[in-house]
């Protein structure tokens, strides 16, 4: 059976870890990606995200050199997102070893360029970030170019685009550390028929009891969790089963020789 | 022991450089001959689309290369994900074309009667078959890690080891002689991917 996959979000500067509230430009700073990537790796997380948040803003590249040394720290699957803006830019990161990449800014000014993507690399390793921002009663795409997209609209747009997962962020909830917002999860789950990562919301393993057992979704992303509470991986883990959910708990009983 | 890991454009060849060095082993990524046959152990890693694999592997002239150094002289093998699908007769990803020809049977797209995600990612319980079972039940049960979204049609059951349940039976793992097989990653599948490479290669170290 399909496991329930936990994964840290590690949202990065261009200088430092940081973790964002609603997405507001005043990160707090939460300490050094690579030592990050190896504890999750220690702790047997599923997978792990790492995104360059202001790449694109700044019209920079991601860092290549701190990527590579992330990924050499993680012997599970990678993803790795900021700033991509060509066909060039996912094959350096794949060649170094990511496993998937993540595109948003990019997908929203030029759609055909993730079928570009796709075509060349296989859409598995395309992952598309949705940021999702609710403003009264309704939601909307989260973008720079301040464009006013309804959520609902862009959704059935891309029903034909072709990626392999979607990671869904409440940008309401980011950071707040009270709860997942349900009621997007499953707007969006009843559309976009690839695997989702939710995001946006994690503070306690109740949270996670919510998650999984009011939706179908099998992934979670969450950082200010790991950051700020007691509360690890495994925590979350034993959280999503209580509800009947299956996820992986690993047994350390395999050393490798180096 | 020298490993080549094929290099013919189709991704993760990295990842299993590094986990095989945390295993302690060296090997080398190559689409280099000379250095594909000199070497004891082949493993042909890859991601994306089955034709486009095919095609890499014909222009350097490497589908007729392999097949001589694994079919006819027997060298040990292992494809991983992609490289196990381009074992088949046939592939459909994404128009109908011909594969390796080494295991025989066809690779095509997961269809779920229960709507399930397409494609099947993330970690999944992988089941023995009576095939070599005593070397492969200490992994009956252990979670690897999978992102596919075509799965291997085998026709003969004995060449399959190891199978994994989404909706319907898929296959997870083949071996065949000296052609080892694996539809998930073990160089992504942390402790559970190190044991069964480590348990695979070093048969022949």
């Amino acid at each position: 059976m399909l496991k329930c996959r936990i994964i840290p979000v590690l949202t990065f500067s261009g200088l430092a870890l940081v973790k964002t509230k609603k997405f507001a430009k005043n990160p707090r700073m939460v300490g050094n990606a690579v030592q990050a990537a190896k504890v999750f790796n220690a702790r047997n997380v599923d997978e792990l995200v790492f995104l360059d948040i202001y790449a694109s803003d700044q019209k920079r590249k991601i860092n290549l050199q701190m990527v590579r040394s992330i990924i050499n720290e993680c012997f599970m699957p990678v993803a790795i997102g900021g700033g991509i803006d060509t066909i060039e830019d996912i094959h350096d990161l794949l060649a170094i070893g990511a496993d998937k990449v993540v595109i948003k800014n990019k997908f929203i000014e030029n759609p055909e360029f993730i079928i570009d993507a796709a075509d060349t690399f296989g859409s598995q390793c395309i992952v598309l970030a949705i940021d999702a921002i609710k403003i009264e009663d309704d939601y909307y795409l989260y973008n720079r170019i301040n464009k006013k997209i309804p959520l609902l609209d862009f959704l059935k747009n891309i029903s034909s685009a072709s990626f392999g997962e979607i990671i869904l962020t409440s940008v309401n909830n980011d950071g707040m550390m009270n709860g997942f917002d349900i009621e997007l999860v499953q707007l969006v789950e009843k559309i976009v028929n690839v695997p989702i990562v939710v995001s946006g919301g994690a503070g306690n393993p109740e949270h996670f009891k919510e998650l999984f057992s009011r939706t179908n979704i099998e992934a979670v992303g969450a950082a200010s969790i790991f950051y700020f509470t007691r509360y690890t991986p495994y925590d979350l883990k034993l959280a999503i089963s209580s509800v009947e959910r299956p996820v992986r708990i690993v047994k350390k009983e395999f050393i490798p020789n180096n | 022991m020298n490993i080549a890991i094929i290099k013919y454009g189709m991704g993760n060849a990295t990842s299993v450089q590094k986990t095989l060095k945390k295993l302690g082993y060296l090997s080398v990524i190559t689409e280099d001959h000379k250095e594909i046959e000199q070497s004891d152990f082949i493993i042909l890693p890859g991601v994306g689309s089955f034709a486009a694999g095919m095609e890499n592997l014909h222009k350097s002239g490497l589908a007729n290369l392999l097949t001589r150094e694994v079919v006819f002289k027997k060298k040990p093998f292992m494809g991983i994900c992609l490289g196990m699908q381009l074992l088949a007769t046939y592939g459909n990803e994404p128009y109908k074309c011909l594969g390796l020809g080494w295991i025989d049977g066809e690779v095509i797209k997961i269809e779920s009667s229960q709507n399930l995600r397409i494609p099947h990612l993330g970690w999944d319980n992988v089941e023995v078959t009576e095939n070599n079972s005593n070397f492969y039940k200490e992994f009956d049960n252990l979670d690897y890690y999978f992102i596919h979204s075509y799965h291997f049609l085998v026709k003969n059951q004995k060449d399959v080891v190891l199978k994994v349940t989404y909706d319907i039976s898929m296959v997870a793992a083949i071996q065949k002689d000296n052609i080892y097989a694996m539809q998930f990653h073990p160089e992504k599948s942390q402790d559970a991917g190190m044991k069964l490479l480590k348990k695979i290669i070093d048969q022949y170290a």
